[in-house]
């Protein structure tokens, strides 16, 4: 009975309606996570369970048991951050930095879905393989919500990471 | 832990899950998506189920009779499933529930069982004649989906039973469908008013139609007035054959914060001619 949270097993609390954001937050310390509506509106609270973005808010930690969680606090290496980090940074994808941690662990995942072929509602061609274009990263990004109006920033920032990908 | 925290089961198996809920009153859990923000508190109350993890509840599978959708399955797997064209509305409205991260846990059972009028779910399977799976330890049984979503909030569930399936019948597989919603703005929002056609066609001929509109009425409706309408008309003039009086008559509908009876009423045949355009085959140049 353990999640591993960023490489570390966490054990699974005894009390099972413990959401994943209390654990995160409350329990092992990691504070990355926000809390924002703490109902599935907001997105601020985004988390990668086995690499798939889900909103820890609405995740039961006995739901994870067994799987592997990955918070803002473990994309990087520890040393260097994680390139979606950087972005964030070099193209202003932030004013108060409450909706961050969740924008950025959703963007990742994001990319991958995009570039693995899932088409969105958006996509016209879909034959054609995850073309990034800021439409997309829009529609594909409107489940996490930013009240600073950051999101230009934030689509100018997947962008560059999607153009360094391809490179 | 108090008795009343600690009474939470997770069951793999449906025999046990189905005994449960035959042992006393339970609140079903699926992806939680409709069930947290009802429940406006920090953590679920009373004795719940949790069905994330009950074997063959999701997943969707193709028989001689038709298709069979488990209610477990969220709308991510709807929406990256290789379906029919008939099954176009249902992943096109999958990928408009909320974002990415409430499709990777919101179910197609939950949606219906959550009966709301907004519920994208609805007017996809409508036009898809689509029946509901019911189990409990008494047995397995089945009812339109018309007579399973009886109005606001309010199903044809008894206490006892769980949602298991959605079948879609094989002749409904022919055509194809689409849907198209309305909301206040772009992205995530709450449907004004939703539509889901699905047009066979024959040289040049409408054969068959289907149309359903949601949340402009307390439950989402079939308007077999305005599809008798359609059948036998050529491509070009199917979308005009589309009148406000006749869409008027089959929908009576409700006007609340999110807009007039008039306008909704507007909407839904703008809506309707739009998605009879998206789901006619692209007609040959001649
Ligand atoms: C931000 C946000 C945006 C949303 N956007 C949309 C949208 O655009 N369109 C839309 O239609 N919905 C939307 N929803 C609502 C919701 O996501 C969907 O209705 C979803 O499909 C519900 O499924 P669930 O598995 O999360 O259900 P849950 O919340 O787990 O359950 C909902 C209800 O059904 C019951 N239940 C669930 N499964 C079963 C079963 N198998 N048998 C018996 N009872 C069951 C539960 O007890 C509960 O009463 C949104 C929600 C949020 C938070
Ligand atoms: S805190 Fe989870 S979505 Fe808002
Ligand atoms: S930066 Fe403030 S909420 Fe997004």
């Amino acid at each position: 009975m353990a999640i591993s949270v960023n490489g570390t097993d966490i054990p699974v609390p005894d009390d099972p309606r413990v959401s994943l954001l209390d654990l995160l937050r409350e329990r092992a310390h990691l504070t990355g996570t926000k809390v924002g509506c703490n109902q599935g509106a907001c997105g601020a609270c985004t988390v990668l369970l086995d690499g798939e973005r889900v909103l820890s808010c609405l995740t039961l930690a006995v739901q994870a048991d067994g799987r592997s969680v990955t918070t803002i606090e473990g994309l990087g290496d520890g040393a260097a951050l994680h390139p979606m980090q950087q972005a964030f940074i070099d193209h202003d994808g932030f004013q108060c930095g409450y909706c961050t941690p969740g924008q950025i662990c959703a963007a990742v995942a994001m990319l991958r879905e995009l570039q693995g072929g899932v088409p969105s509602y958006v996509t016209a061609d879909l034959a054609g393989q995850g073309t990034v274009t800021a439409e997309e990263i829009r529609e594909r990004m409107s489940g996490n919500l930013c009240r600073c109006g950051a999101h230009n920033g934030i689509v100018e920032a997947i962008l560059q990471v999607a153009k360094e990908q391809a490179a | 832990m108090t008795e009343a925290t600690s009474d939470y089961a997770r069951p793999t198996a449906l025999p046990e899950a189905l005994a449960l809920l035959a042992a006393g009153p339970r609140t079903v859990l699926a992806g939680g998506t409709d069930l947290y923000p009802a429940t406006q508190a920090q953590r679920l109350a009373g004795p719940l189920l949790d069905i994330t993890a009950l074997d063959g509840l999701a997943g969707i599978t193709a028989g001689p009779d038709g298709l069979r959708i488990g209610a477990g399955t969220t709308w991510t797997a709807l929406a990256e499933a290789d379906l029919p064209p008939a099954l176009v509305a249902l992943q096109q409205a999958a990928r408009l529930v909320g974002g990415r991260q409430i499709q990777n846990a919101g179910t197609l059972g939950g949606n219906l069982c959550n009966a709301s009028p907004a519920a994208d779910g609805v007017p996809p399977l409508l036009v898809l004649g689509a029946e509901v799976e019911l189990a409990s330890v008494r047995g397995v049984r089945r009812l339109p989906l018309e007579r399973f979503v009886l109005g606001v909030r309010k199903t044809a569930l008894a206490a006892d039973e769980l949602l298991t399936a959605v079948h879609i019948p094989a002749a409904a597989l022919a055509g194809r469908s689409a849907f198209v919603k309305l909301g206040a703005r772009a992205y995530l929002v709450i449907s004004i008013a939703m539509v889901a056609v699905r047009i066979v066609a024959e040289r040049g001929q409408v054969v068959e139609a289907a149309l359903a509109v949601g949340a402009c009425s307390a439950v989402a409706r079939r308007l077999p007035a305005v599809e008798a309408a359609l059948v036998g008309a050529p491509l070009s003039e199917v979308a005009a054959r589309i009148t406000e009086a006749e869409v008027a008559a089959a929908l009576s509908p409700i006007a609340d914060i999110r807009g007039t009876a008039d306008y909704r009423l507007e909407a839904a045949c703008v809506l309707l001619r739009r998605a009879v355009t998206q789901a006619l085959p692209v007609e040959e140049p001649a």
